[in-house]
């Protein structure tokens, strides 16, 4: 009867204890960001469905993929190489969201 | 404002005509320029947007265009109907259409004579089709369909185009026409299109603009476009929306207006997008252009 | 080493007879290069149609490369630019939009790069392309309303019923449980943490949400992305924490909820379903 010990252990009682503690840990939501202020609307994004043509003939359209190209050569460049050792911190402690780049 | 006499009006039976954009200049509303139309509230005509970019079902986009509409009339310009394509008009599509346009109630709705879907695939480009009998009766069954569907008149605009098929019996123009006819749909003429499209085919932009039902244009677009070669090394015009408008197409927009009078007008610049400000100057030249052909046009009654 | 690229209708393009053989020679054409030019086009000048016909397939192609960029600008800056648009463009030719709706994909861009042998050395970025998938339909998500401090406390009035309650939670809300550091690794691309502190392959779970305007990167404490999982497929509050309790011995029920309440992820206290 393990299932029902364990139902016992999450009562109302506890239930109830666990969200008035977490009420009193936290401002409500991120109330903060509605309002009407331009600067909390956060980025917005470009839209997707234009009705722009590319500039020329001869790009992206009419290569040819070939795996022996720079571009597959150049994997794993990017950022991706300076990333930190296995004991770094993350910074996870203060729990803040991350936020987007502003465009 | 001009009112195209149509007989065809007829045809749509009970179907409302749209409302009218104010025959002065407008600009396509783009997502970097939100905040300064906020707070900016600049002198335009109406704002443009493309239907697919406001389908999703809230966020930020939608929060945007609610408050710009409540101040400027409001244009839907369609680019994924694919009302060039030989099966039907896509009902999913359609439906979402629908629930834009009732949400917003845009003084028109437009989209292009092209295709850009096949068996289940989308192809994300304006793909131009032969001018036949056969593809003349699919397009008007289809605008027929939308109209129907949405409850309102559309305007279809006429396309840039790159290459032509051998097997087209119509003019592009003439296509338009019996398009515009049968269906009682609008015009959107789309100048830089029409400059693109000629010089591509090496044909005269006037006589285009002669062989068609000029009185049922209800909106112009004009946008910048980028050059490129033939295989001969002939002009090949890529309607690329990046750049400013070419002065061959301000001067065939001033000749069509003597022949249209005033009428809405849009800039559109997808590409490379400048300063909002910048977007507004080009409007502000639409405008001068405008306000000639309202003078030109006021001692005639048509415009009264 | 050349790779085929596949023909999205390899193969078996039933061809239509008569006249819309065109949309079908069109649609492989635009799509693989290696598909010949359609019949039946002209130029005025007699120029080969197939220089013309690539203003066609430069539109389509770049057009996809770049909205695929521009849903995943961090993907492409984990692999770079040239390599970026080389994958996305395979991907294009495998798997190309079904909607017209272009917000709307790139949907299976993420499973596509966790099969993808050139980049088995970047286990990672599957995971950050799935959550920057995420970001983007919480941007186009409903709108909803987070429930209120007023709203909780008149819950906790109701505390018997508490147990059975169900926790509504935001339209926008996503929790992407990666087996590597996907969220530190998108936070540190925006530069609000430093990158040279992020262990790519610690595992995290994150929520993306927007509660408001905002789209939200929040990284999860222990089993507090199962306990959303949990309450988001209908599970009442009691059981959702029992099972999370049961299954994560370092869960803290208390700050989970704080967190939660605070990102705005609940929008309701449902208390009169039957159990």
């Amino acid at each position: 009867m393990t299932k029902l010990l364990y139902q016992n252990a999450i009562s109302a009682m506890t239930l109830a204890a666990a969200l008035g503690a977490a009420l009193t840990m936290t401002a409500t939501p991120a109330a903060a960001a509605e309002g009407d202020n331009e600067k909390c609307y956060g980025v917005a994004l470009k839209g997707k469905n234009d009705c722009k043509s590319g500039p020329g003939t001869s790009c992206a359209g009419s290569s040819k993929i070939d795996f022996q190209s720079d571009a597959w050569k150049s994997l794993p460049k990017g950022t991706c190489e300076k990333t930190a050792s296995p004991t770094s911190p993350t910074g996870f402690g203060q729990l803040q969201e991350f936020k987007a780049q502003k465009s | 404002m001009p009112s195209p006499s149509h007989s065809e009006a007829d045809l749509t039976g009970a179907l409302p005509l749209s409302c009218r954009l104010p025959a002065t200049a407008g600009v396509g509303l783009k997502p970097e320029h939100y905040t300064a139309v906020l707070s900016t509230y600049p002198k335009l005509g109406f704002f443009e947007i493309h239907a697919e970019n406001y389908m999703g079902a809230g966020g930020l986009p939608h929060r945007y265009l609610s408050r710009i509409r409540e101040d400027y009339p409001l244009s839907v310009h369609g680019v994924g109907l694919s009302i060039g394509s030989a099966k039907a008009i896509d009902e999913g599509h359609l439906d979402r259409l629908a629930t834009l346009l009732n949400r917003y109630q845009p003084e028109v709705f437009s989209e292009h004579l092209a295709w850009s879907s096949h068996g289940g695939t989308y192809l994300n480009d304006l793909l131009p089709l032969p001018y036949t009998q056969e593809t003349l009766t699919r397009v008007c069954s289809h605008i027929d369909r939308v109209q129907e569907r949405l409850q309102r008149r559309m305007l279809l605009e006429n396309p840039s185009t790159y290459v032509e098929f051998t097997q087209s019996t119509l003019s592009e123009p003439e296509f338009i026409t019996d398009v515009l006819q049968r269906t009682g749909c609008g015009l959107l003429l789309d100048v830089n299109n029409v400059f693109v499209s000629c010089t591509n085919h090496h044909r005269d932009p006037l006589a285009y603009f002669d062989a068609l039902p000029l009185s049922r244009v209800e909106e112009i677009h004009l946008a910048g476009f980028a050059e490129d070669r033939d295989d001969v090394g002939a002009s090949l015009l890529i309607d690329a929306h990046g750049c400013a408008v070419a002065s061959a197409v301000w001067n065939l927009y001033c000749q069509v207006l003597e022949r249209t009078g005033p009428v809405a007008t849009l800039i559109e610049w997808d590409n490379d997008i400048p300063t909002f400000e910048r977007l507004v100057e080009e409007a502000e030249f639409a405008d001068r252009c405008l306000a000639t052909a309202w003078r030109t046009h006021k001692s005639s009654s048509r415009y009264e | 080493m050349r790779i085929d690229v596949s023909r999205p209708h390899g193969g078996h393009i039933s061809l239509q007879a008569g006249m819309n053989n065109y949309e079908v020679d069109f649609t492989s054409a635009l799509l693989d290069t290696e598909q010949p030019c359609p019949a039946n086009l002209s130029a005025w000048n007699g120029s080969d149609p197939v220089k013309r016909f690539a203003v066609y397939r430069n539109n389509v192609v770049s057009s996809l490369i770049d909205a695929l960029e521009d849903t995943f600008p961090v993907t492409r800056e984990l692999v770079g630019d040239e390599f970026f648009r080389a994958m996305a463009r395979i991907f294009i030719t495998r798997v190309p939009p079904k909607s017209p709706v272009l917000a709307e994909y790139g949907d299976e861009f993420p499973e596509f790069i966790a099969n993808f042998s050139p980049v088995q050395s970047v286990p990672y970025l599957a995971d950050v392309a799935r959550l920057e998938m995420f970001y983007l339909t919480a941007y186009h998500a409903a709108d909803a309303t987070p429930l209120d401090e007023a709203s909780f406390r008149g819950a906790l009035s109701n505390a018997d019923a508490l147990p059975s309650a169900r926790l509504q939670l935001h339209p926008s809300a996503s929790v992407l449980r990666s087996t590597y550091a996907a969220g530190s690794l998108w936070a540190a691309h925006q530069g609000t943490i430093d990158l040279a502190t992020v262990d790519p392959y610690l595992a995290e779970e994150i929520l993306i949400i927007r509660p408001f305007w905002e789209v939200l990167v929040v990284p999860l404490r222990p089993g507090a992305g199962r306990f959303i999982e949990l309450l988001a497929n209908g599970a009442s509050f009691g059981e959702t924490a029992l099972a999370v309790s049961v299954a994560f011995p370092d869960f803290d029920l208390t700050t989970t909820l704080a967190d939660i309440i605070r990102t705005g992820a609940v929008v309701a206290f449902n208390f009169n379903e039957a159990l």
